[in-house]
């Protein structure tokens, strides 16, 4: 049995001795993660692949809208040697043309993956033959739902009519909503906590 | 021969959870299929980005209905790692005897939904019997009968009520005893193995194509994959199971692998009682305030060994009160996409609930 320090060292040679890696993190013994330029993430993976990882275990994308980026996720699995990779990479977010070359060739499982994170986020991937196809969402008519400016709030108020309570079902009484009530009491313990203080 | 368009599910005997499968069928045999998922969408990980981390635990359980508790411990596990948090040694045995009694009964309740498609109902109703006792002894321990909240960031709500390690040994003593009558009336029982064996095959390359983990791939591969001995997470380090293997993957012998790990459960849950240390359940998260707690900026997987396979939480934080991005991965995924659409095809229409059933999909954890 392989000692499994030694696999997130020799994963770590593998990889940096071959790719210009812009960060390494080394999570635990049996997680590590390589941020890499885009254009290196197809020959990474064809790397991993045939090196043992042979599992795509998750694919997804983060939206980092301060920075106006998109990061795409790659985990990467190998059962002989327990070390999860995460893969990672940033995109320009360009909300109508942010895409991304697809890892079918490489990883055929990811076609499902890919038209979940385009449906999300509105990356395309040019390969995947039905990567724009609607897979969750039916009849989605508003904006990439898991992107960082979506409200959900606002689209439910939009699209769904308002219901209108009766007056007694709101104020019993005329006593105080259980929400004034907590809200009281949260100011007074904060009051207390802060020795009187605002 | 004329192709002709059916629906099963979302509403049908045969279907496990609300999605659809469309099949074009010419005259029984499949020709074309895939899953119409989305009935089950209810927005998770766009909700979880908008509660606290403590909020969450709340919602989690609900990402996969029938084994909430894999969900619990994911989350938990990822939350742990970017916080550096160290769990008491008692809140691991107690977090793994809820796990494996969760195992149980989705195993109960899946080898019980082969009665579904196979029509016979009497094993449908002694595992449903059966699965309905575990949930009893869920609700003595933890409030609640199907979604527990019971594993937390830190450790376990609370400790076992006093008593409650007779209640499981009469369990499993009853289901030891009951279970080669499971066998006899299940896969030894010539009417149902006519269907299953040498039935829905799923070849070693199948499983490396689609990532097929978990049952399926145990039965394929001939190697003892499995999360729990291949990377342990509590303390699966501590206690002696087997992982049973197959070299031939048709769904008798996957219905055969979680016979036969339901009776390592029964082990495992039976070492975890002996071997629990007595000492505190839960460490301290936040300064006791865990609904202003912050989570060190970082991003982890964390990862379980399910009934069906590898179940992942995807975790960014970016050192605020809310997670950044929570993303899951479902088990069934692979399978439950993929595999309906590439493999599916070329089995015939009464077999298709059985390809569900013994593959492991569950939609709720693809929907989420």
């Amino acid at each position: 049995m392989m000692n499994s320090m030694n696999n997130v060292e020799f994963l770590n040679e593998l990889v940096n001795s071959k790719f210009n890696v812009v960060k390494t993190e080394i999570i635990n013994a049996e997680q590590m993660s390589f941020i890499v330029d885009s254009r290196d993430v197809h020959t990474l993976l064809t790397l991993l692949k045939t090196s043992g990882w042979k599992q795509l275990s998750y694919l997804s994308a983060i939206d980092w809208i301060k920075e106006d980026e998109f990061e795409l996720v790659y985990i990467v699995f190998n059962w002989d040697r327990p070390v999860h990779i995460q893969v990672r990479t940033r995109i320009k977010r360009d909300r109508e043309n942010a895409s991304f070359e697809t890892i079918i060739p490489i990883y055929p499982g990811a076609k499902y993956y890919e038209r979940e994170v385009h449906e999300f986020f509105g990356i395309k991937f040019p390969g995947n033959p039905d990567f724009h196809k609607q897979l969750i969402l039916e009849n989605w008519d508003d904006m990439p739902p898991l992107l960082k400016d979506f409200d959900p709030r606002a689209y439910s108020d939009s699209h769904f009519e308002k219901r209108d309570y009766p007056e007694k079902h709101i104020n019993l009484n005329n006593q105080e909503s259980k929400q004034e009530k907590r809200q009281k009491r949260n100011l007074k313990s904060l009051l207390l906590r802060n020795g009187g203080k605002k | 021969m004329r192709q002709m368009k059916l629906f099963l599910g979302p509403q049908h005997p045969g279907m496990h959870g609300n999605a659809s499968v469309h099949i074009y069928a010419e005259g029984d045999i499949i020709k074309r299929s895939y899953l119409l998922p989305g009935m089950l969408h209810r927005g998770f990980e766009k909700g979880m980005e908008r509660h606290t981390w403590m909020n969450n635990i709340g919602l989690i359980p609900r990402v996969c209905v029938v084994e909430p508790d894999i969900n619990e411990m994911a989350f938990a596990m990822g939350v742990e790692m970017l916080a550096n948090i160290e769990v008491p040694e008692r809140a691991h045995y107690l977090r793994m005897v809820i796990l494996e009694l969760a195992r149980i009964s989705i195993h109960l309740m899946s080898y019980g939904g082969l009665g579904g498609p196979t029509g016979l109902y009497t094993l449908m109703y002694h595992a449903h019997a059966d699965r309905n006792r575990i949930l009893n002894i869920f609700e003595k321990i933890t409030g609640h009968r199907v979604y527990h909240m019971y594993i937390v960031p830190g450790g376990v709500r609370k400790d076992f009520p006093v008593g409650i390690e007779n209640d499981i040994h009469e369990f499993l003593n009853d289901l030891e005893s009951r279970y080669t009558e499971y066998r006899d009336l299940g896969i030894e029982n010539p009417t149902v193995l006519a269907r299953i064996k040498d039935n829905i095959m799923l070849p070693e390359s199948v499983v490396w194509e689609l990532g097929v983990t978990g049952v399926g791939m145990r039965s394929a591969v001939n190697k003892p994959y499995d999360l729990r001995k291949v990377k342990p997470y509590a303390r699966y380090s501590e206690v002696e199971f087997d992982v049973p293997v197959y070299d031939y993957s048709d769904a008798r012998n996957r219905v055969d692998i979680k016979l036969n790990e339901l009776v390592q459960s029964i082990g495992i849950i039976r070492q975890c009682l002996e071997k629990m240390p007595t000492g505190p359940v839960r460490a301290k998260v936040g300064n006791g305030q865990s609904m202003r707690w912050t989570v060190p900026k970082g991003q982890v997987y964390s990862c379980v060994e399910s009934s069906r396979g590898e179940f992942g939480y995807y975790i960014v934080s970016d050192g605020g009160t809310h997670p950044y991005r929570v993303g899951v991965r479902g088990a069934s995924y692979p399978q439950g996409l993929l595999g309906i659409e590439k493999y599916m095809p070329g089995t015939r229409i009464d077999d298709a609930p059985l390809w569900i059933d013994t593959m492991g999909v569950c939609s709720p954890e693809i929907d989420r």
